[in-house]
C-alpha cells in the first residue's frame, strides 16, 4: 500500500511540476526550466559521485561540451533531435576517457585531475575561435522544432525539457535498480571487496564517468537553446563546484537528491532576491549552516528524524 | 516519505517566485547589473551613478511630474542569470531597462528587451552589440569601433610605426583587440607582439619580459580595471620605458587608485572622464564624491547620464511610450545646455550607437590630465 501511495505521490508531483509553470510569468518559467536542466546534469554527477563514489569536479566541462555541440549543430541546420543524441554520445566518449585517471587515483587527487580537465576544456572553448566563437560565444541559438512546430514559447520549451528530465530520471532509476546500480554501490563502499566478488571495477569506474558525462551532455543540449547564447564562462570550474554542491546539498547517493539540490543552487538565490544586496551573503550563510547540520543533504532529514525517534 | 517531501519542496519553490511592487504612478525602471562576480567593479559604479541621478531627478519633481522607481537586480556577471533578470524585468513591464555592462550579458538580455519592445540603455562597449539590427538597444558610451580609430589616429600622429598589444581574453578585450588590429593595419602600423592575458591574472612578469623583447615603438594595453592596475605595476617594476597607450580603462580613476604611481605617464583616449574640462562634468564629479566618498569613473557617468537621457527623451515626446521612445532616440541629438544632466552634447545614430566629444589624457602625479579634446566623429 505504501509503495502504491509513493507511486501516486510521485506521479502527482511530476504532473504538478509539468502544469505549475502554466501559472507563472516568463521569468518563473525560465527559472524552472533552468532548474530542470540543472537536475539532468545533477543526476549524472550523482551517479558518478553519490553512487559510484568517484569525486568529479569536471561536470561543467561535459555540460559545456553538450551545449557547444548542440549549438554548433543547430547553427549548422541539424535538427535538435539529432543534436541531442550527438551531444550525449560525445560526452559519453569523453567521459570514458576521463575515467582512466580515476583508475589510478582516488579522492582529492581525482578531484584535481578532473578539475584540470575542466580548465582544459574551458580553454578550448575560449581559444578555438573557429569552432566555438571564442570569448564572443555563439549567439541566436534557435529553439527546437517539433513536428514543424517551433518551441519558441517559453512554456512549450519547458514542457519539452521537463519531459526529458522525467525520462532521464526514469532511466537513472532503472539503471540503479539493475545489477549495474548495485555494482556501482559496491565500488563506492569497498572497491577491493567488490573486485573479490567478481565485479569488474575498471569497467564500472569508466562507466560511472561516461554515463554521468552523458547526462551532462543532455543537460547542455537543453541549456544552449534555453539561454539562446553560450560563451565559455558558464562552463568554468565554479559551475562544477555548484553542481557538486547541488548533489551534496540534496543528498548524495539519493535518487531525488539532485532535484532538491538544484532548488538550493538555482531557485534559492532567486528566491532570496527580496533581500536586495544581501541575497548572496544570506545564500552563503545558509549553505554553511546546512553543511554543518545536514552533511547528508536535505533528503537525510527524514532519516535523522527517524533516528532521533529511535534514540528516545 | 521522500516523494511527499519532494512534492512539497518543489511545489513551494516553483510558486515562490518573488514579485516586485511598484506604486501605480511611478515610472518603473529596472537595472540588470553586475553587482557580484567578475563585473562587480564596473557594476557598482554604474549603480551608484544611476542612484545619484534618480535622487536628483525625483527631488526636482520627476519626469513629466512622475517619480522614478528604480530597482537594481544583480545578474552575477553570468549570461544565464542576466537573461533571467531581463525576463523578470519585462514581466514587470518597465518603462526602460538599464544594463547590463558586460557584453556577454548584454548579448542575452537585448533579445529579451527586443521581444518585449522595451528600450534598453546598456553599458557594453563591444562593437558587435549594435550591429545586429536591434531596434530597442542603446549605448551609454562609445562602441569600440568608434573609440579605436581615435587611438590609432593618435599613434599615427605621434610617429609610432610598431606596437606591442596586450589584451585580456574576454569578449571586451578580444573585441577591442580585433578592432584595434584592423585600425592599426589600415594605418600601416605593425603589430610586433600580440599577447593575451587571463581575466583575474595576478602575475604579469612573463608578459612584461616578452613585451620588452619586442621591437615596438609603443605599447597598447586593453584590459579591465584590476588587471590593468596589476599590469602597470609589473611594467614599472621591471623598468619598462616606452610609451604606454590605452583606451578609457587604462587611465580611469579606479586604475589610477589601484596602481598608484605606476599609472603615471600612461596616455589614453578617454570617452568619459570626471576630469574633463567641462563644468557640468566637474560638478557631477563633486556630487558623486560627496555622496559616496569615492571618485566616479566612466561607468558612474554612464549610469548617471542614462537616467538623464530617459528624462530628455521623454520630455521631448511629452508622454510615456516605449515604442516611441526608441524611434525618438534613433537619430536624436541633445545638447548639454538644454539638458545639463547629460553632461555633454550627445547624438544617437540609427543603430543606437552614440557620438560625443572625447579626450586624450595623460596620467600625471596620480591625476588624469586632459591633453587634447577630440570633437565628435560626426563633426570632423
Amino acid at each position: 500500500m505504501t509503495r502504491l501511495w509513493q507511486a501516486a505521490l510521485l506521479l502527482f508531483a511530476l504532473v504538478a511540476i509539468y502544469l505549475l509553470p502554466g501559472t507563472l510569468k516568463n521569468y518563473g518559467v525560465y527559472i524552472v526550466t533552468l532548474w530542470s536542466v540543472y537536475v539532468i546534469a545533477g543526476m549524472g554527477l550523482n551517479l558518478t559521485v553519490g553512487y559510484a563514489g568517484q569525486i568529479s569536479l569536471g561536470q561543467a566541462a561535459f555540460w559545456g561540451i553538450g551545449a557547444y555541440t548542440t549549438a554548433i549543430a543547430l547553427k549548422a541546420g541539424l535538427p535538435f533531435f539529432a543534436a541531442l543524441p550527438l551531444s550525449a554520445a560525445l560526452c559519453f566518449g569523453v567521459g570514458l576517457l576521463l575515467g582512466f585517471p580515476a583508475l589510478r587515483v582516488q579522492h582529492h587527487y581525482l578531484a584535481f585531475a578532473t578539475l584540470g580537465f575542466n580548465v582544459l576544456v574551458f580553454l578550448a572553448f575560449r581559444n578555438e575561435d573557429w569552432l566555438t566563437g571564442g570569448t564572443f560565444g555563439i549567439n541566436n541559438i534557435p529553439r527546437p522544432i517539433l513536428f514543424g512546430w517551433r518551441l519558441r514559447a517559453p512554456l512549450d520549451f519547458f514542457h519539452l525539457t521537463w519531459i526529458a528530465t522525467v525520462v532521464m530520471g526514469a532511466l537513472m532509476a532503472l539503471l540503479l535498480r539493475s545489477p549495474w546500480g548495485r555494482a556501482f554501490a559496491a565500488l563506492r563502499d569497498n572497491p577491493i571487496r567488490a573486485e573479490s566478488v567478481g565485479i569488474d571495477t575498471t569497467f564500472y569506474t569508466l562507466l560511472a564517468f561516461a554515463i554521468g558525462a552523458a547526462y551532462a551532455g543532455v543537460a547542455g543540449a537543453f541549456f544552449a537553446p534555453l539561454v539562446g547564447f553560450i560563451e565559455p564562462a558558464p562552463f568554468a570550474v565554479t559551475t562544477s563546484l555548484s553542481m557538486l554542491l547541488m548533489v551534496i546539498a540534496g543528498g548524495s547517493g539519493r535518487l531525488f537528491g539532485p532535484a532538491i539540490g538544484a532548488i538550493v543552487v538555482v531557485l534559492l538565490p532567486e528566491w532570496l532576491r527580496f533581500a536586495a544586496e544581501w541575497y548572496l551573503a544570506i545564500f552563503g550563510v545558509l549553505i554553511v549552516v546546512m553543511m554543518v547540520w545536514l552533511p547528508g543533504g536535505l533528503l537525510s532529514i527524514p532519516d535523522r528524524l527517524r533516528a532521533a525517534r529511535v534514540l528516545k | 516519505m521522500l516523494s511527499r517531501r519532494t512534492t512539497l519542496l518543489l511545489g513551494t519553490a516553483a510558486l515562490a517566485v518573488p514579485q516586485t511592487s511598484f506604486a501605480a504612478d511611478d515610472i518603473k525602471i529596472i537595472d540588470n547589473v553586475e553587482l557580484s562576480g567578475t563585473g562587480v567593479t564596473s557594476g557598482s559604479m554604474w549603480q551608484q551613478g544611476v542612484d545619484l541621478a534618480v535622487k536628483e531627478v525625483n527631488a526636482a519633481g520627476g519626469i513629466l511630474g512622475r517619480k522614478i522607481a528604480i530597482q537594481h537586480q544583480d545578474n552575477q556577471s553570468q549570461a544565464q542569470i542576466a537573461k533571467a533578470v531581463a525576463t523578470k524585468a519585462v514581466d514587470n513591464e518597465p518603462y526602460v531597462m538599464l544594463g547590463p555592462i558586460f557584453s556577454g550579458d548584454v548579448n542575452v538580455s537585448m533579445a529579451v528587451g527586443e521581444d518585449a519592445e522595451t528600450p534598453t540603455l546598456m553599458g557594453g562597449e563591444a562593437a558587435n552589440l549594435t550591429q545586429q539590427g536591434m531596434k530597442y538597444l542603446f549605448r551609454t558610451s562609445f562602441s569600440q569601433s568608434s573609440a579605436m580609430p581615435k587611438v590609432a589616429n593618435y599613434l599615427q600622429k605621434t610617429g609610432v610605426k610598431s606596437v606591442a598589444m596586450v589584451w585580456i581574453a574576454n569578449d571586451f578585450g578580444k573585441g577591442g583587440r580585433d578592432t584595434m588590429a584592423k585600425e592599426l593595419n589600415a594605418r600601416g602600423i605593425k603589430i610586433v607582439a600580440d599577447i593575451s592575458t587571463e581575466p583575474g591574472q595576478l602575475d604579469y612578469s612573463a608578459v612584461v619580459v616578452n613585451i620588452a623583447k619586442a621591437p615596438a615603438d609603443a605599447l597598447f594595453a586593453y584590459m579591465n580595471e584590476e588587471e590593468s592596475a596589476r599590469f602597470l605595476i609589473a611594467l614599472r617594476k621591471l623598468g619598462y620605458t616606452k610609451p604606454i597607450i590605452g583606451e578609457t580603462v587604462l587611465a580611469s580613476q579606479r586604475v589610477i587608485e589601484l596602481a598608484g604611481p605606476a599609472a603615471n605617464g600612461v596616455k589614453a583616449h578617454v570617452g568619459l572622464s570626471v576630469d574633463a574640462p567641462n563644468p557640468l562634468v566637474q560638478e557631477y564629479a563633486r556630487k558623486f564624491k560627496a555622496a559616496y566618498n569615492v571618485a566616479s569613473d566612466h561607468n558612474g557617468i554612464k549610469g548617471y547620464t542614462a537616467i538623464y537621457l530617459i528624462k530628455a527623451v521623454t520630455e521631448k515626446m511629452g508622454k510615456f511610450d516605449r515604442k516611441l521612445f526608441a524611434s525618438t532616440l534613433h537619430g536624436a541629438s541633445f545638447s548639454a545646455k538644454d539638458h545639463p544632466g547629460l553632461l555633454m552634447d550627445v547624438s544617437f545614430d540609427a543603430n543606437g550607437d552614440l557620438d560625443r566629444e572625447s579626450y586624450l589624457v595623460e596620467v600625471k602625479d596620480g591625476k588624469q590630465t586632459i591633453t587634447e579634446t577630440l570633437p565628435p566623429l560626426g563633426k570632423k
